[in-house]
Formats: structure tokens, C-alpha cells, sequence
């Protein structure tokens, strides 16, 4: 029966092929270091179900974030789980990221022709990082509020252009509202589209191109 | 012979993480439906007498108005709610308590005097003066709460 559908679907939107391009194509004889871009994706798609599940309550303006991320982790049921998960999510996040970039300057997987790949991947980091930044002042609280207050401070420090970036990321002179809207705003849009786009594209070529396969001992 | 242990192998692999896969999603699933909904499924279950007034404010057989405010928690924001009730005695000692929101849909109904009956705009429903429907969309009579007579003080039963 399954075998039937499957079969009828994939007369008519082609499944298999994707399906064979993604799952079983070819790969050279690696280690589990060669893991860890799936494992950062694993928990990119775990920070996806679970981000989407805390909008759900969530308020990003300052009279009602720390109430509702406390209504969500005491009152809603499974609503600490959830946050729990989307909390260390975003660690495992950074850390797996940055191993997975250790593991390719080791394996020298980002030489030619994968360099674009390389590339898309800085994008990601990138994107990672401004999850990391963005996300940790929407709980509201002391930490929250003063950790933003240094962050968007070092970027005041840069010469000539700090102080306009120190404004545009604080929507203004001071930490307020208007910068709380706006981290959420690129939360969980700007930079869910950007870290799609990136990660569609590395995708693409990590499927286009294979897989490096373990340098050997000679080279 | 080769070849079919392949397979073998193949197989248990996918299915290992088929069944690695969906432990994961279950354990992802159970607790995201309870937090959608959790909040649902919660019932008010405090109860509390509400003062409403003196007794000697109720005119003797038509409807009184009475107003009170309670505050109510809806998920992490305490609101102030009006309530309006009307309260009917015929002979100052047993009290009726009528919730002013129609059965219906839940606008507010008003006591009209000169047709001695409960009006609501909305659907044009008419209640009568113990709250029974008269005419109008309404599937039953006006909610009516419990009420209790203390020092000369009316009292209402709210929640529960
Ligand atoms: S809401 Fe009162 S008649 Fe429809």
C-alpha cells in the first residue's frame, strides 16, 4: 500500500530523486567529526520548533517579556521544556557550529571547489551569532538587559562608525523598547530568512559536491 | 552473499534511525501539544463570595442593578472586570442573582422597566423578570449565581 503511494507521488513530483540526492548519495569512508554539520542542522530545526513555540506566548515589549517568559516556564504546561530546550539549543548551537568549522580548516574541506561552501558557511556562523545576541536580552531580565547594554557598547567602540551602529542596534540612545521590538524583529525574522537562505545555499553544495574525504597521511 | 549482508546492514541502520528519529519527535511532540493546550484546558476552580452591596439598595420586585469589580488573572496580566448583576426579591428575604451577559452570544442584556423585561440589542432577545427567555435566539435563561445574605450585605458566589 505504502509502496503504491509512494510510487504515485513520485510519478508525479519526483520524490526519489531528491530523496536518493539527500539521504543515500555517496560518500567517502569518514569519521564522526564529519557529524557535526548535520548536528548543528539537528539542533538549528530543534531552535526552529521550539522558537516558533515560544512566540506562541511570548511578548517583546518591556511591561509584559519577563512576565510571560515566566508564565510560560511555570505556569504553561511543558513550557519549561520547551524554553529549556530553545536555551541550550542555542548554546549547543555555538558550540557545534564553531567545532564543525574546526573540523573542516582540519580536514582542509573548505579547498577548492568548495571554497563557496565555505563561504555560505561564515555566512551561517554569522547568523548564529546574531541568533545568540538578539535572543538573550528578549527574557527581559537584569542579565538580559545589561549583558545588551555591554554588547551594543563594544560595538560602540569601533572607530567612526560605532556610535551609528551603537544607535541603530539600540533603535535610539538608550536601551528601550524600540531596541527590544527590534532584537525580537530580527530574532525571529531577519535572521531566520537569512540563516534559510545561507543554509539552503550550503545545502545545495554540500549535495552538488560531495563531501571531502579524509586527507591522508602523504599530503 | 556479500551483497545481502550489505543489505541487512542497510536496512537495521535505517530502521535503527527511523526509531531513533521517532523517539526524538515524540519526545518533542508530547510536551509542544500540552503547551499549546495547556492553557486551554484550565479551568477556573477558586471560588469567592463577592460583596455586592446593602440589601436595602434591592427595590422590592423589580430587577436592581449592582455593580462590582474583580480582578481576574489571564495568563500573566491581572485585569480589572466589571460585572454587572441584577438582583430581583419579591419579599426581602430570597434573593435571585441574574448575570446581565445574554445566553446567546454574550452581549449585555438591560432591564427595561416600562416592559418589564430583560432587552438585548444585539439579537433582540427578551428575557423575562427571573430571566427566562420570552422571545429572541437565546438557548436558555439568564445564568443566575448563588447569593447569601450577611449583616444585612448581599453576597454572590462567583466561579466555581
Ligand atoms: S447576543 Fe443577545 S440576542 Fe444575540
Amino acid at each position: 500500500m505504502s509502496v503504491h503511494i509512494g510510487d504515485w507521488l513520485d510519478e508525479r513530483i519526483g520524490w526519489r530523486n531528491v530523496w536518493e540526492a539527500i539521504f543515500l548519495r555517496k560518500i567517502p569512508k569518514v569519521n564522526w567529526f564529519y557529524t557535526l554539520g548535520s548536528a548543528t542542522l539537528f539542533v538549528a530545526v530543534l531552535q526552529g520548533i521550539t522558537g516558533i513555540l515560544l512566540t506562541i506566548y511570548y511578548v517583546p515589549t518591556p511591561d509584559h517579556a519577563y512576565d510571560s517568559v515566566v508564565f510560560i516556564t511555570t505556569q504553561v504546561p511543558g513550557g519549561w521544556f520547551i524554553r529549556g530546550v530553545h536555551h541550550w539549543g542555542a548554546s549547543a548551537m555555538v558550540i557545534l557550529a564553531v567545532l564543525h568549522m574546526v573540523r573542516v580548516i582540519m580536514s582542509g574541506s573548505y579547498k577548492y571547489p568548495r571554497e563557496v561552501t565555505w563561504f555560505t558557511g561564515v555566512g551561517l556562523l554569522l547568523a548564529v551569532m546574531g541568533f545568540g545576541f538578539t535572543g538573550y536580552l528578549l527574557p527581559w531580565d537584569q542579565k538580559a538587559y545589561w549583558a545588551t547594554i555591554v554588547g551594543t557598547r563594544i560595538a560602540g567602540v569601533a572607530p567612526l562608525i560605532g556610535d551609528p551602529i551603537l544607535r541603530i542596534m539600540r533603535g535610539g540612545e538608550e536601551l528601550s523598547a524600540v531596541t527590544l521590538a527590534r532584537f525580537f524583529g530580527a530574532h525571529i525574522w531577519v535572521l531566520p530568512a537569512t540563516l534559510l537562505l545561507f543554509l539552503g545555499f550550503h545545502m545545495y553544495l554540500v549535495i552538488r559536491l560531495g563531501i571531502s574525504a579524509v586527507p591522508r597521511k602523504e599530503e | 552473499m556479500e551483497e545481502k549482508d550489505q543489505l541487512g546492514r542497510r536496512n537495521f541502520l535505517a530502521i535503527a534511525i527511523g526509531a531513533i528519529g521517532a523517539v526524538i519527535g515524540v519526545v518533542i511532540a508530547i510536551p509542544a501539544v500540552a503547551y499549546v493546550v495547556g492553557p486551554a484546558l484550565k479551568r477556573k476552580t477558586s471560588e469567592d463570595w463577592v460583596r455586592l452591596g446593602p440589601t436595602s439598595k434591592v427595590e422590592l420586585g423589580t430587577p436592581t442593578l449592582f455593580k462590582t469589580t474583580i480582578e481576574r488573572q489571564t495568563g500573566w496580566i491581572v485585569t480589572e472586570e466589571e460585572l454587572s448583576i441584577y438582583i430581583l426579591t419579591e419579599d426581602g428575604r430570597d434573593y435571585i442573582a441574574l448575570s446581565n451577559i445574554c445566553t446567546h452570544l454574550g452581549c449585555r442584556v438591560r432591564w427595561i422597566t416600562d416592559q418589564g423585561q430583560y432587552f438585548c440589542p444585539c439579537h433582540n432577545a427578551a428575557f423575562d423578570k427571573i430571566g427566562l427567555v420570552v422571545s429572541g435566539p437565546p438557548p436558555r435563561p439568564l445564568d443566575r449565581y448563588e447569593t447569601k445574605v450577611e449583616d444585612d450585605q448581599l453576597y454572590i458566589l462567583l466561579g466555581g
